[in-house]
């Protein structure tokens, strides 16, 4: 049960720590009442709900070790983030990025982390460096691009 | 670290959310 990415004890710990684990099996002959709420068309399909259990982030399939981390990361900073509770969600946006500098999902928790912190202090300096970040560090990636518009914040 | 202390139905979940103001973590998954 524990196999894939739940043998690995950082994600033991992050898991058992940081969330309530659920897990639900799905039968494609007769789909269950979760799978019909939840939409489930593909499996693995991994989502995070708030403590109301409404959904806040979803990804599809088991990634590597790294990723797999920072998707739970990113998406705890998506609950945090969607509830207004700006210091928990930037904290969460920061160790995406100081922990997973590599993980696929690590540009978009620099956009976010700039949203954030734009939101909090209102100092739009805040998206300008995200813009700054993402084109230095990952300016293949679409996060740069959609972070292109900060460009004519002056710093 | 032992295994994952995995819950297995979404109100008892939800409950146990509210309670500890955790997040869930819920992975939807085929045994086949």
């Amino acid at each position: 049960m524990n196999a894939g990415p739940y043998s690995d004890e950082k994600v033991q710990k992050f898991v058992e720590e940081e969330f309530i684990p659920l897990k639900s099996q799905c039968f494609w002959d007769k789909r269950t009442e979760l799978m019909k709420k939840f939409d489930i068309i593909w499996t693995p399909t991994l989502l995070i709900h708030d403590s109301e259990g409404k959904e806040h982030y979803r990804f599809v399939g088991y990634v590597p070790i790294d990723d797999f981390l920072a998707h739970l990361k990113l998406g705890k900073g998506k609950v945090f983030f969607n509830h207004y509770r700006h210091v928990e969600a930037i904290a969460q946006f920061k160790a995406v990025i100081e922990q997973h500098p590599n993980a696929g999902v690590t540009p978009e928790a620099i956009f976010f982390l700039g949203v954030a912190e734009y939101r909090k202090t209102h100092d739009a300096k805040a998206l300008r460096r995200a813009y700054d970040t993402l084109t230095s560090k990952y300016p293949q990636s679409e996060w740069a691009r959609r972070a292109q518009p900060y460009s004519q914040i002056a710093l | 670290m032992g295994e994952i202390k995995w819950e297995r139905d979404f109100n008892i979940a939800v409950d146990k959310a509210k309670k500890t103001g955790k997040p869930i973590y819920h992975d939807f998954w085929f045994d086949g």
